[in-house]
């Protein structure tokens, strides 16, 4: 029990705690604005592709064959795995010329190759689809509760998941791309659902001391994210070790790990403050 | 609460006949895998400028004819909006597809051997008629076109005018006596006669499709290429599955952890294997096509169905712990029921502008990803309504300890 006491008194004191999850979604925004953020190959325009290797043959071996065959592209070896390979190609790609390069050392078993015109279209369209998603959720979060406060506290801790996640893709160097766009999105429908289950019980319950209620919503909730984050880590891995071809995958479960773990911060120490404050307010 | 009470319930009756009617609905019908999972290649082609509908069908014609030419089987050809087309080919590797979509087609119409026509001497090919079993497509022709095929025309009436597209023999109709007498017209036109009237509009739209495809109506480049092998398909099926199995297991051994209670994990993992069930089921029934924006799309729908069925679970044991009572643990219930459809709410409401970009703009740019936002809102309106609440139900009798 002395665990759980000294847990609630940290409850108590919970305007300094406010302050992390803000610091760090300031640390991500610095990080987004120095390091910027890696466009994937569907964003700047290129070819990626997965060859099944017919012999062994290293990374440094691989890059230089392709690029003496390509000389005036930028050509990254990306990994070589189980037989397989990804390389990343910048600028259109003659599909014909780099499989006759190839020829004897292995086969392309995917390709993908993206225009410069695809290219910009997407980006216009992930910026919209990410700013329409956080609007409509946002419309959503306040017909639910038609509370300001609680309302704003909610979205609050949505963007704070959402700028640390895209943060993380800066530190990590994931690529921004049609695959962790998606993620992101899957990330604002996710984060939210902790944050309204907190508010409902907080507000909505009447039993108890509201540091209580906030220990069983966050029992609840702890549970939750740690299941959808070590869900996330099995793919990640499987991925990893298993199909390396599938990157795309792995990077999705990245970032919403990154994501899931920045929402317990945002939902038990943001989301939960604020309404603390709130409720102590309105007495 | 008995078990046999349970089954008499009218939701757990629905969800039983529902996931009965998926498994047969996905023997009988089969599940349509996307081109990334059984191996394929989808090529994106953009116009030089947005068109109307019945320029697109031109040009959507013409590929498909061309690409049949070169005996592409499997080939699907749609526009995606109103300025881009997508090709999807079953099977083929890209340098082929590259190679056939990346030229223009080539249009040559030869008498006695000698070229009269190529495809940029047309200028316009003007919409086929059919009377009765006769047909006739008028196209006009630039003046250096005229004159040659007068010259090489004359004198030839009853000659037959031999018409290749990609050096393949497409059709040789018979010159006409007004063209043959070596007066060069820009107004030209093919006719004929069929057995049949189906056979004559048959025989117009093809010719008409063949003059077109030397000259297509606007401008067109390909703008991606992706393409995946059978073998790499398959990887990502079997990816798939060992990451959805190994998920399971985390989340079982979260749900040990956390509540002491192994017998917990049974109800959670048939609720989530029902899920699947019904989500493959629906897109056996609606043709839908899964691919891995579609498996990434049922991975985050069972994710949030988890994380639904923990907050049922946290308030039955807060309910029978509190109350005792059954009208008490009813009402817990009805408030894990809010916070379930607050919480689908917000991802239906964010999954929406993918959904609307994907069905306004077809699978171009972040199109693809509109069958990731489709499947998790089935997924979800699936859970919410049918098998959540029984789950609610079985939870409630499995933890009613009273006697």
């Amino acid at each position: 029990m002395i665990k759980l006491i000294t847990f609630e008194r940290l409850l108590e004191s919970y305007k300094p705690l406010i302050a992390i999850p803000v610091v760090i979604t300031i640390i991500a925004l610095i990080l987004i604005a120095t390091m910027g953020l890696n466009q994937g190959i569907e964003l700047k325009g290129g070819t990626v592709a997965v060859v099944q290797l017919e012999k062994p043959i290293s990374q440094n071996e691989l890059q230089s064959l392709i690029s003496t065959g390509l000389p005036n592209q930028t050509v990254d070896v990306k990994s070589v795995n189980n037989n397989q390979a990804t390389v990343d190609i910048v600028g259109d790609t003659d599909v014909v010329k780099l499989s006759s390069i190839l020829e004897g050392t292995g086969t392309i078993t995917s390709y993908k190759s993206v225009g410069a015109v695809l290219s910009s279209e997407s980006l216009t369209q992930i910026y919209y689809a990410l700013a329409f998603a956080f609007i409509f959720m946002s419309i959503t979060v306040f017909i639910i509760f038609r509370n300001f406060v609680p309302s704003m506290a909610v979205i609050l801790a949505a963007l704070s998941d959402i700028i640390i996640a895209v943060g993380g893709m800066s530190l990590f160097g994931i690529p921004l791309s049609i695959a962790s766009v998606g993620a992101l999105l899957m990330l604002i429908g996710y984060s939210v659902d902790t944050d309204i289950l907190l508010t409902t019980r907080i507000l909505k319950r009447k039993e108890g001391t509201v540091t209580e209620r906030a220990i069983e919503a966050m029992k609840t909730g702890l549970t939750m994210a740690a299941a959808a984050i070590g869900s996330m880590a099995a793919l990640y891995l499987v991925v990893v070790f298993l199909i390396p071809a599938a990157q795309t995958l792995a990077d999705i479960a990245a970032v919403l790990i990154i994501g899931l773990i920045a929402d317990v911060l945002a939902t038990w120490l943001m989301n939960l403050g604020i309404l603390r404050w709130y409720t102590e307010a309105r007495k | 609460m008995k078990l046999k009470e349970f089954f008499k319930d009218k939701r757990v009756i629905l969800l039983i006949v529902l996931v009965i009617a998926s498994i047969g609905a996905i023997s009988v019908l089969g599940i349509q895998q996307g081109l990334d999972l059984k191996g394929g290649s989808t090529i994106q082609l953009q116009l030089e400028k947005p068109v109307d509908t019945a320029t697109m069908n031109t040009v959507t014609a013409v590929l498909d004819k061309r690409l049949n030419i070169f005996g592409v089987k499997d080939v699907k050809v749609y526009p995606s909006g109103n300025q881009n087309v997508i090709i999807e080919i079953a099977g083929v590797q890209p340098e082929d597809v590259a190679k056939i979509v990346g030229s223009n087609g080539k249009f040559e119409a030869k008498i006695n051997n000698q070229t009269a026509l190529v495809g940029s001497d047309i200028t316009q090919v003007k919409t086929y008629q059919v009377t009765g079993t006769e047909w006739q497509v008028p196209f006009t022709v630039s003046l250096e076109g005229a004159n040659r095929f007068a010259q090489v025309g004359k004198g030839q009436a009853g000659v037959p005018v031999e018409m290749y597209l990609d050096d393949q023999l497409i059709t040789s109709p018979e010159l006409s006596a007004e063209l043959a007498n070596g007066n060069p017209s820009t107004d030209v036109m093919i006719s004929g006669t069929e057995a049949t009237k189906e056979e004559a509009q048959t025989q117009a739209k093809s010719i008409h499709t063949l003059l077109q495809s030397g000259a297509l109506p606007v401008k067109v480049k390909i703008v991606g290429v992706s393409s995946v092998s059978a073998e790499l398909g398959d990887q990502f099926i079997n990816g798939a599955l060992i990451a959805g199995v190994l998920a399971l297991l985390v989340i079982s051994a979260i749900i040990i952890i956390r509540y002491r209670n192994p017998l917990l994990v049974i109800p959670i993992m048939l609720t989530s294997i029902a899920e699947l069930i019904l989500i493959l089921g629906t897109a056996a029934v609606i043709h839908w096509n899964i691919d891995l924006a579609a498996i990434a799309g049922i991975l985050a729908a069972i994710g949030t169905g988890v994380d639904d069925q923990i907050i049922i679970t946290d308030e039955v044991l807060k309910g029978f712990k509190d109350k005792k009572k059954r009208s008490g643990v009813r009402k817990q219930i009805k408030g894990a029921f809010f916070i379930i459809f607050a919480a689908a709410g917000t991802l239906i409401a964010a999954m929406l502008p993918l959904a609307y970009i994907g069905f306004s703009r077809g699978a171009t740019g972040i199109g693809v990803l509109s069958g990731f936002a489709f499947t998790t809102v089935l997924g979800v309106l699936i859970g919410i309504f049918i098998t959540r609440p029984v789950y609610a139900k079985f939870i409630e009798m499995m933890l009613d300890t009273r006697k």
